[in-house]
């Protein structure tokens, strides 16, 4: 059918698949180069508007709060343990430390490292200022809720490179030779089993305590008859009975 | 867990004394990969390819440059083996090349333990060469030689058995260096990898404006300096080669 002469008729959208109407090669080479073939302007600013963007976070990084390096973690190492030993801190391989934090992880103990001009303001603060002379040189903190410290002498025993120099259990500051009197102490079990024995000392005696004074008058008694009868010489006599109740 | 106690220091390496004591550890033994289903074929190696069809072609075939254009729709994926090499671009294959992969593979692999596999047929496309020195006319010039056509994302030889990527990669890139188009060794992880990264990059794509959503649309007219074939290859695919960072 003809066409009909009208504007829509013009602009008529080409259909998909046909070739552009305007061949813009004229010259030059074919579409498959050996060469890289340089691309038409236009297409080379579609490419350049087309580039993959990478997704990013919704708050660009430096938008976010300051990643404050170390954080007050040496405050509530010394709030929530019950134990902190300060030892000193000599080069160790890195497996060897690795290996030392496992030994002290299995009884509880953590391993912290704290920057000594981290830890000085914290401790000058709190109750610890009397640990201040201790932070000095590279130094470790091992921080137990536990007092375990039979165990944590005996691992640092087979480790020369740290020294222990002082701690401080529940409250109390000691040095290496409190510490090892302290772990010569027995169990918190054991004192108690010895206390609770040693205050049912005194009311297990009392029933005897009471008896005794009647005990000891009837003892006397006995004797004195067995004397009489033997210095009588025969004659069986029964022995008084003893008082029963008390007097 | 480790069993053994700490009797010994831990002075494992050579420290300030400079002594080192031998330590036990415990070995992390890793299961050996499973090579039950794999069977090696009669002839691991690659067959030899003939240089030219068995009936040599009378009619001089026009170049046909579209077989090199454009993605790949054949032998885009693993049959029988787990590694081969991958083309990044198009291009035609030459007898030589198909020589120099056999003799290189075949030198390189074990023929008890692995195995090869052509993915690309023998060469059948006779390339007319006119001789040398003589001026444009006199009609098309005599069959040189035969190729083979590759696209992008074609697998040219494939490699199977009872080995692993790492033993397989450097020969293999070897081999893949000196192929006319750009090549890489791959496994099939490694193609299921890049498959699903460009998917990603494709859908995490922050860039509103693609390429086609553009040229679907036909913004700006675009439509005037593109093919249409960049309906379909998104921008991806420039004459013969494939532009993997475009999305």
């Amino acid at each position: 059918m003809a066409a009909m002469p009208s504007a829509a008729g013009l602009t008529r959208a080409l259909p998909a698949g046909c070739p552009p109407a305007l061949q813009l090669v004229r010259r030059g080479s074919k579409a498959v180069t050996r060469h890289w073939k340089a691309m038409h302007f236009q297409r080379q600013k579609l490419m350049a508007v087309t580039e993959y963007v990478a997704p990013r976070p919704a708050v660009p990084p430096r938008c976010r709060p300051p990643d404050t390096g170390p954080r007050p973690l040496p405050r509530e190492a010394f709030r929530d343990n019950r134990m902190i030993a300060v030892c000193q801190y000599n080069a160790m391989a890195g497996d060897d430390v690795v290996l030392l934090r496992h030994y002290l992880r299995r009884h509880n103990i953590e391993v912290k490292f704290f920057l000594n001009e981290i830890v000085r303001p914290v401790l000058a603060q709190s109750k610890y200022r009397n640990l201040l002379p201790l932070f000095v040189a590279r130094n470790l903190l091992l921080v137990s809720r536990e007092a375990k410290a039979k165990e944590m002498l005996r691992v640092l025993k087979g480790v020369p490179q740290v020294n222990l120099l002082g701690a401080c259990i529940d409250d109390t500051i000691l040095s290496r030779q409190g510490v090892e009197n302290f772990a010569k102490l027995p169990s918190l079990e054991v004192v108690q089993g010895q206390a609770v024995g040693a205050l049912s000392l005194l009311p297990s005696q009392t029933s005897s305590l009471l008896q005794c004074s009647s005990a000891h008058l009837t003892a006397l008694l006995d004797q004195h008859i067995r004397r009489l009868q033997e210095g009588e010489g025969g004659a069986p006599v029964q022995p008084s009975p003893e008082p029963t109740g008390a007097h | 867990m480790l069993q053994w106690r700490l009797r010994a220091p831990l002075l494992t390496r050579a420290g300030a004394a400079g002594v080192t004591m031998a330590r036990a550890g415990l070995k992390k033994l890793v299961m050996p990969p499973d090579y039950s289903g794999i069977v090696i074929p009669e002839k691991p190696k690659l067959k030899f390819l003939e240089r030219a069809p068995a009936v040599p072609k009378v009619r001089r075939e026009p170049r046909r440059l579209r077989d090199i254009r454009g993605p790949s729709r054949e032998a885009t994926d693993f049959t029988q083996g787990q590694f081969g090499i991958l083309a990044l671009g198009g291009g035609y294959l030459r007898w030589g090349h198909l020589e120099m992969l056999r003799l290189t593979i075949g030198r390189a692999m074990d023929p008890r333990s692995t195995f090869a596999i052509w993915r690309v047929p023998a060469p059948t496309k006779p390339v007319t060469r006119k001789s040398l020195g003589h001026r444009m006319g006199g009609g098309k010039g005599p069959i040189d030689h035969y190729v083979t056509p590759v696209k992008s994302g074609r697998l040219v030889v494939e490699l199977g058995g009872r080995c692993e990527f790492q033993e397989v990669a450097p020969f293999l890139l070897r081999a893949a260096r000196k192929l006319p188009f750009p090549a890489v060794p791959i496994s099939r992880a490694g193609l299921e990898r890049m498959r699903r990264e460009e998917e990603e990059r494709r859908v995490g794509n922050e860039n509103p404006w693609t390429f086609e959503r553009m040229v679907r649309a036909n913004m700006l007219g675009m439509r005037r300096y593109l093919s249409p074939c960049d309906l379909h290859w998104h921008g991806r695919y420039w004459g013969k080669f494939f532009l993997r960072h475009r999305v």
